[in-house]
């Protein structure tokens, strides 16, 4: 059974239809590429994905669990959606790190404040705090910045801002974690420090989706790759075959746009 | 000589009351003005409605009216005056009437400096499972701050200045004293409360340099 399930997801914005009817399916330890142009979609899928947008049609099932049905009321309660949104990591386009806390504190925040809600905190906290930061620093180590991590954001270039972002997703070791265009406010160079840390990740299997413009990088390092339009899936396949292959008419037209 | 003592001292002892009116009125619209700011932002719109006419009222009318209103309106409505009678009394009022337009004019500041924090921010701490006050004390509150200090810092320095209108019902804070004397044909202790103004907002600007610059360290 696959990881997650996304089955019939559809969102309007007052009139517009923003997503119709889209179904996704994610296997642990697969790497998705969502591409297509601007207003198609890709980021409110995401967002939905992450409860930053309630979709107004379908389903959501990780791992066997529904997390949101929007059929059925029960899977709507605003007090559940924390934890449900703890299955989803997101990293942002403009990186959103916390301005006053260095690369360290940025990683280490949002694990600290889930383990206050732990029972055994005040005995241990000591002792979770120092697993906390040593997991933050090897975490920041794997990011190539080991050097940064009491550096704040506005001390660091955008390349090092988004590594310290996709940390911090990664702090909480989440179920799949899904990247929103991560090098489209980057410069080519700063680029390629961005891509090279999710070949990586690719690499060791994490389980990702990835919204974005870079074509040659979604061939080599996506399993699969899911072409979107006007709020539909137009084409879904292998990453080679959709980016050298594709079938669709509307696929070709988009990718001619791209000198892969 | 030593009556110009008598009268420094006596200048001085009346700004005692400029000084309290200052510090209460900021012990309570301070906090009170973050209630009112979180009141014009709700997604309540009856209650953001109300807020929002209340916060006009308040500043589209002089506060001198308003210390009035508060002081005298409740008798002449035939309600009973709610003040104790005497100094107290009036300080009081005057202390209410200056949190309530103190408290609008900071929420004003404090809605501005939330609404100017990029919603990104309250995005990044839900997506890492961050619960609504944690968002607000952890992640957008010391940027609100710095945001506002500026602002606030203006309108501190005003309120130094507006504890004068206090004399309005009666308060016998620094300009009236002053005023006495020179109904007397003494002029220059008028004068002379110009420095214990200027005194009192030249520290206040020194202590929110000091703050803005302890929040330099990050942008």
């Amino acid at each position: 059974m696959a990881l997650l399930e996304a089955t019939g997801i559809g969102k309007n914005f007052g009139s517009t239809h923003v997503l119709k009817d889209i179904s996704l399916s994610l296997e642990k330890g697969e790497a998705l590429a969502i591409i297509g142009s601007s207003g198609s979609g890709k980021t409110t899928l995401l967002r939905c994905l992450n409860f930053l947008e309630t979709p107004d049609t379908g389903r959501i099932v990780v791992d066997g669990k529904t997390l949101w049905d929007a059929a059925d009321p029960q899977t709507h309660k605003e007090s559940e959606k924390r934890k449900k949104r703890l299955h989803f990591g997101l990293v942002f386009q403009n990186f959103n790190l916390f301005p006053q806390y260095t690369a360290l504190e940025n990683v280490m925040l949002a694990g600290e404040l889930l383990a206050k809600e732990r029972p055994d905190y005040k005995a241990n906290r000591r002792k979770i705090h120092d697993e906390l930061e040593s997991k933050a620093r090897g975490l920041l180590e794997q990011m190539g910045l080991s050097d940064r991590a009491g550096h704040y954001p506005h001390q660091l270039s955008g390349g090092q801002q988004q590594r310290v972002a996709i940390a911090r997703a990664l702090a909480l070791e989440p179920d799949i974690l899904c990247f929103d265009e991560p090098t489209s406010a980057l410069d080519p160079e700063l680029t390629g420090e961005v891509l090279r840390v999710l070949r990586e990740l690719a690499a060791k299997k994490t389980t990702m989706i990835i919204v974005t413009h870079e074509m040659a990088f979604a061939r080599d390092v996506a399993d699969r790759i899911l072409f979107m339009d006007g709020g539909v899936v137009v084409e879904e396949g292998p990453a080679y075959q959709v980016i050298d292959h594709p079938r669709e008419e509307r696929t070709r037209r988009f990718l001619a746009h791209y000198n892969t | 000589m030593s009556e110009a003592l008598v009268i420094w001292g006596r200048l001085t002892e009346s700004f005692w009351l400029n000084t309290q009116l200052f510090l209460l009125t900021l012990a309570f619209a301070l906090p009170l003005g973050l209630v009112v700011a979180f009141g014009s932002m709700s997604r309540f719109a009856p209650l953001r409605g109300v807020v929002r006419t209340f916060v006009w009222v308040i500043r589209g009318t002089p506060l001198m009216l308003q210390i009035i209103v508060i002081y005298l309106g409740p008798g002449l409505m035939g309600w009973g005056t709610p003040w104790p009678s005497g100094s107290f009394g009036r300080l009081w009022a005057a202390v209410v009437a200056f949190v309530i337009n103190y408290a609008c004019y900071f929420s004003e500041i404090y809605r501005g400096g939330i609404e100017a924090v990029p919603k990104g921010q309250t995005e990044a701490g839900q997506v890492l499972g961050m619960t609504r006050p944690q968002i607000f004390f952890r992640v957008t509150l010391l940027q609100v701050i710095k945001r506002i200090l500026p602002p606030m810092g203006n309108e501190v320095i005003t309120l130094v200045k507006d504890t004068a209108l206090a004399n309005v019902i009666s308060n016998k804070e620094i300009i009236m004293m002053a005023k006495e004397y020179s109904a007397k044909g003494l002029i220059w202790p008028l004068f002379s409360t110009a420095i214990f103004f200027l005194v009192f907002v030249g520290v206040l600007t020194l202590v929110f340099g000091a703050l803005e610059k302890k929040l330099d360290y990050f942008k």
